[in-house]
């Protein structure tokens, strides 16, 4: 037995690929690039850089500026792409603006030729057409600034060495420096991090404390030497803070607290001279708080040269700090020519379960979603289950056992009429007449709970729950039962026909036994199977209903998630709902067997 | 001349023997008249209209240019009709003398009307050959009512159209509203609304006579689409085996893996809704359980020795499977599709229920009932889509009954 599950746990690694592959296909149906389509053809980005941050960070969270099958960027040369689109991050729109006629001259010169091809390759929408177009020069321009953007921005850190290098080059000329310092912007996001995340990790401490450390070098000097009396205060009130377990009081705490600027030497030693993981943690907010650029990244484009110069080597710091990052060995870019693609980090994230964070501005993560909407939805299920069989085999059994009388022929006739009843209807004509007072107001719709329901103690709280979930559950049934009942009852005919039932009523087997014992067992057993049949159709199903009464459950999440385009939400609902389906196919084969001496674990089980 | 009998004869038979199932063929030819004759039925253009000395004949234009593609293909049907029926008959009397059975001349004389639509159709979307509609943009129920004595018109029984709104006190009405004679802005105002109106004002018996055409439409042709679909991958999976079948097996247990409903949703959601999408989808995800039918029975049919024989004479794997194979291995393809039907009519109201159906101006039976959860007092909008959605579905499911027991050889009694 064992062996046969084994075999059928591995036949399902196929399978899953297959399912990944499907979700991935489903994924890709989406329609282009949400960026680019705002950007639209007046090529002006209605966007304000938050947002779009925002949005670049959720496109790199999904991997969405990846190849989608292979990654070739690694082997791309960068060095003339990065050179141009420096050139034109380093102008304004009506600088932008003034050079397009030479890009549309006749004889053009090489470096212009140059320049037209990478602008064709970004696939401007009707550059060709428009190149010739003095009218519209200006739009074009506003396009052509936009686009090189998101260029870079897809770019992303494969450009970074060659943008480096434009920087440390002596012969650069100012222009072209400010440029690729703005084109560094748009690639990296966050090069230095200067606080923890939410859960702050030992492993985070070697990049917090580099950024901090070189802002500390350049502003020593402009901190006068602190207190000793305010220096006893502050401890004290350091140990409060760091003593705080509730992040929220925390940051109560630190808005009340009355610090200036003169205060910051002390959080700084305090970061950077050693100390506990709460401590620098708390450290690094404070210093935050006051310095909220600590290490200058971006420049204007009228900037000095000893602006450039500055910021230049910020960069530069950051570039050497993270080599390995952005000078790959050969044999880490072949492999990322195959695993940094967005098919890859799919099958990774979906292999590990680890789904991510929703595209919502909420930003939650899909497991706790998930999770709280199985939470809901699987109570129902179950119950429906449930019922299911309660009702629907012993309605089976006096069917078959009444055939052609009058009570077989109205259960058969009522169980017909329901399995051509859709649940949303039964639903929709549920909440009608139950729920909105025509005629009755029986039920309540539109939620789980009543209001007040967490107080009561459990038997009153379940009694509650039970009022509020009983048509939801009878609407998940109907179908099933209706399809089970119809089953069960042809099924015990096919059985009550056969030699050994007439043999044990010609032993003189009362008739109450010969049908609960002797071909029910037998009946019951393709009932068995008909569970994994039902459980893909109530997961489908559950959308109408959970959409109908307002749960909070997985249908309804597969509902919100595709109509806001949740991406990394439907694909995990995918993705669990193949799984358990898969599972359950499993369970009821292994349930067939336990019951059915005739079938065992030999021979070709594995189909 | 007699014909000797066929497995399909012995099916037909079989399938009259059960009456409910014959009552249901029969109940299914008033919803497909329904949806054929539907702007005899309900229509607010006039069937003729004077103009001074002019007559005009906007209905009949008005077949030639609809909105939607399915509305064309049904009023061809419509306009086909008369010339069918007079040829049918006479053909039918012939095919008796001849002594074919009901079955078989029934089937060829669908197929006929099946074909001579599809030849319309074609004929008609000609720009040369189609009438011209010069009155798109007139309103004949404004203009009538503006100048009641000069001009008149005749409309069909129920002289409201599927996509007419009227947004001055008629929303949300319950049956039987009649706009009172003095709030008359238009010359069908004062025409009791049969079953209500919804939110925009429109005659919602109206839009469930034009959504009986969508609805039937999307089960027809989805199923068509995973049954070909279906015959022809689960066909080269048993005839092949190896690896094709290892292959086309493991795609079927894949797509089967998922919840269906949930998949179209899925995939109609993220490609956008409409009619045509809602048709494909469904053809694309429903395919697999006919593909499995299918391939058991080839891997039946494979051994046997009209097979063998057939191989014998050198013919291609093409013509062994759809000539020799494919044919003697439908039917349980066959029986699993008027539930196909079904299912299909009620995906479409489901999806459309949820918003992701039929695009709101166009009439079906689930816009109707999306109308009807929005607000649970307008009875009407729920219960009248319902029966709709409810009786065709009964309808279908007891034709597959009917059809499952009538090619169930155990159940087969003696003739």
């Amino acid at each position: 037995m064992w062996t046969y599950i084994i075999r059928r746990l591995l036949l399902m690694i196929p399978t899953l690929f297959g399912v990944t592959v499907v979700s991935f296909c489903i994924m890709q149906l989406a329609p282009g690039d949400p960026l680019m389509m705002q950007l639209g053809a007046g090529g002006s980005a209605g966007q304000s850089t938050q947002t779009r941050e925002a949005f670049l960070i959720q496109k790199r969270d999904l991997k969405l500026d990846k190849p989608l099958l292979l990654n070739r960027n690694y082997f791309r040369d960068y060095t003339e792409p990065v050179r141009i689109a420096a050139h034109y991050l380093s102008l304004s729109v009506e600088e932008i603006r003034a050079e397009i006629p030479a890009l549309a001259q006749a004889n053009p010169t090489a470096e212009d030729v140059a320049r037209r091809e990478f602008l064709r390759s970004l696939k401007i929408p009707e550059f060709d057409s428009s190149l010739p177009d003095a009218d519209q020069y200006e739009s074009l321009a506003r396009k052509i600034q936009a686009w090189v953007q998101v260029d870079c921005e897809d770019t992303g850190l494969n450009g970074v060495p060659e943008a480096i290098a434009l920087l440390k080059r002596s012969d650069t000329p100012l222009r072209e420096r400010i440029g690729a310092i703005r084109c560094l912007n748009r690639m990296v996001i966050d090069p230095f991090v200067f606080t923890y995340s939410s859960q702050p990790r030992e492993a985070e401490t070697p990049r917090v404390v580099s950024g901090w450390k070189e802002w500390w070098l350049k502003n020593e000097k402009t901190f006068p030497p602190l207190d000793p009396d305010r220096k006893e205060i502050l401890e004290q009130q350091f140990a409060t803070l760091v003593a705080e377990p509730d992040r929220g009081v925390l940051f109560e705490k630190l808005q009340e607290a009355s610090y200036d600027r003169d205060d910051l030497p002390f959080f700084a030693h305090k970061l950077l001279d050693g100390g506990t993981l709460p401590e620098r943690f708390v450290a690094s907010i404070v210093l935050k708080l006051f310095v909220s650029v600590p290490l200058k990244l971006d420049v204007p484009l009228d900037a000095s040269a000893a602006e450039v110069a500055d910021v230049a080597a910020n960069w530069k710091l950051h570039y050497d700090s993270q080599q390995a990052e952005y000078r790959p060995s050969l044999t880490t870019r072949c492999l990322r020519l195959f695993t940094d693609t967005q098919y890859a980090h799919m099958v990774t994230r979906l292999a590990t379960f680890n789904f991510g964070r929703s595209t919502l501005a909420t930003r939650e993560p899909v497991s706790e979603r998930l999770w709280s909407a199985v939470k809901v939805s699987a109570p129902l299920m179950i119950a429906a289950q449930i019922l299911i069989y309660l009702i629907a085999v012993p309605l089976g059994v006096i069917c078959a056992v009444r055939r052609g009388r009058l009570a077989d022929n109205l259960i058969s006739l009522v169980l017909f009429m329901l399995y051509s009843l859709p649940s949303f209807i039964a639903g929709m004509l549920f909440l009608m007449t139950l729920c909105f007072g025509k005629p009755f107001k029986v039920f309540p719709a539109m939620s789980l709970h009543s209001e007040g329901a967490d107080d009561l103690s459990w038997v009153p709280w379940l009694a509650d729950y039970a009022w509020h979930t009983v048509l939801p559950i009878v609407c998940l049934s109907l179908f099933s039962l209706a399809g089970l009942a119809m089953y069960s009852r042809s099924s015990l005919l096919d059985v009550i026909s056969q030699d050994y039932v007439r043999t044990a009523r010609a032993k003189g087997v009362r008739e109450v036994f010969v049908i609960l014992k002797h071909a029910l067992r037998n009946g019951l057993i393709p009932i068995i199977t008909l569970f994994s049949s039902f459980l893909p159709a109530m997961l489908g199903g559950s959308v109408l209903v959970e959409f109908l009464f307002g749960i909070p459950g997985m249908g309804r999440l597969s509902w919100v998630s595709i109509e806001q385009k949740d991406f990394p939400t439907l694909m995990a609902l995918i993705y669990v709902d193949a799984i358990v389906v898969m599972f359950s196919i499993l369970l009821s084969d292994l349930l067939y067997v336990a019951a059915d001496p005739r079938i065992s674990f030999g021979g070709k089980g594995a189909g | 001349m007699t014909q000797h009998e066929t497995y399909w004869d012995i099916v037909w038979q079989q399938f009259r023997k059960n009456r409910l199932a014959s009552w249901a063929v029969r109940a299914l030819t008033p919803v497909v008249a329904i949806a054929i004759c539907a702007p005899l039925i309900c229509s607010n253009q006039p069937l003729v209209f004077d103009e001074g000395p002019q007559r005009l004949y906007p209905w009949f234009r008005g077949l030639f240019h609809t909105a939607e593609p399915v509305d064309y293909l049904f009023n061809m049907a419509l306009i086909g009709f008369p010339v069918w029926a007079v040829a049918a008959l006479i053909q039918n009397r012939r095919w008796k003398a001849r002594g074919a059975s009901v079955g078989r001349r029934w089937w060829w004389l669908s197929l006929q009307y099946v074909g001579l639509t599809a030849v319309l159709a074609t004929a008609f979307s000609v720009p040369v050959l189609r009438p011209r509609n010069v009155y798109a943009s007139r309103t004949f129920t404004q203009e009538q009512f503006a100048s009641a004595q000069t001009k008149h018109g005749i409309y069909v029984l129920i002289p409201f159209g599927p996509i007419e709104q009227d947004l001055f006190g008629c929303e949300n009405r319950p049956p039987l509203f009649r706009k009172p004679a003095a709030e008359w802005r238009e010359s069908n105002d004062g025409f009791p609304h049969l079953i209500g109106t919804d939110n925009a004002g429109r005659d919602v018996f109206t839009r469930l006579v034009y959504g009986t055409r969508i609805s039937i439409t999307v089960g027809i042709v989805a199923v068509g689409i995973y049954l070909t679909i279906g015959c022809v991958l689960g066909s080269l999976a048993g005839y092949f085996g190896g690896f094709v079948d290892i292959l086309i097996s493991r795609v079927i247990e894949i797509v089967l893996l998922f919840p269906a409903f949930f998949l179209i949703l899925t995939l109609v959601g993220l490609i956008g809704p409409s009619i045509y999408i809602i048709m494909v989808v469904i053809g694309l995800t429903g395919w697999p359980s006919i593909a499995r039918l299918i391939r058991g029975e080839v891997l039946k049919q494979r051994a046997a020795d009209y097979v063998s024989a057939a191989q014998a004479l050198g013919f291609t794997h093409a013509r062994i499977v759809f000539r020799h194979i494919l044919p003697n291995s439908l039917a349980p393809a066959l029986v699993a599709a008027p539930f196909g039907i079904a299912n299909a009519i009620i995906t479409e109201a489901g999806l459309s229920l949820l918003g992701f159906g039929v695009r709101p101006p166009t009439p079906s039976w689930g816009n109707v009932l999306r109308l009807g959860s929005e607000n649970y007092s307008l009875v009407w909008l729920v219960i009248a889509p319902s029966l709709g959605i409810f009786f065709t579905v009964t309808v279908f499911n007891l034709i597959g009954n009917g059809l499952r027991d009538a090619m169930d050889p155990r159940l087969r009694s003696t003739r």
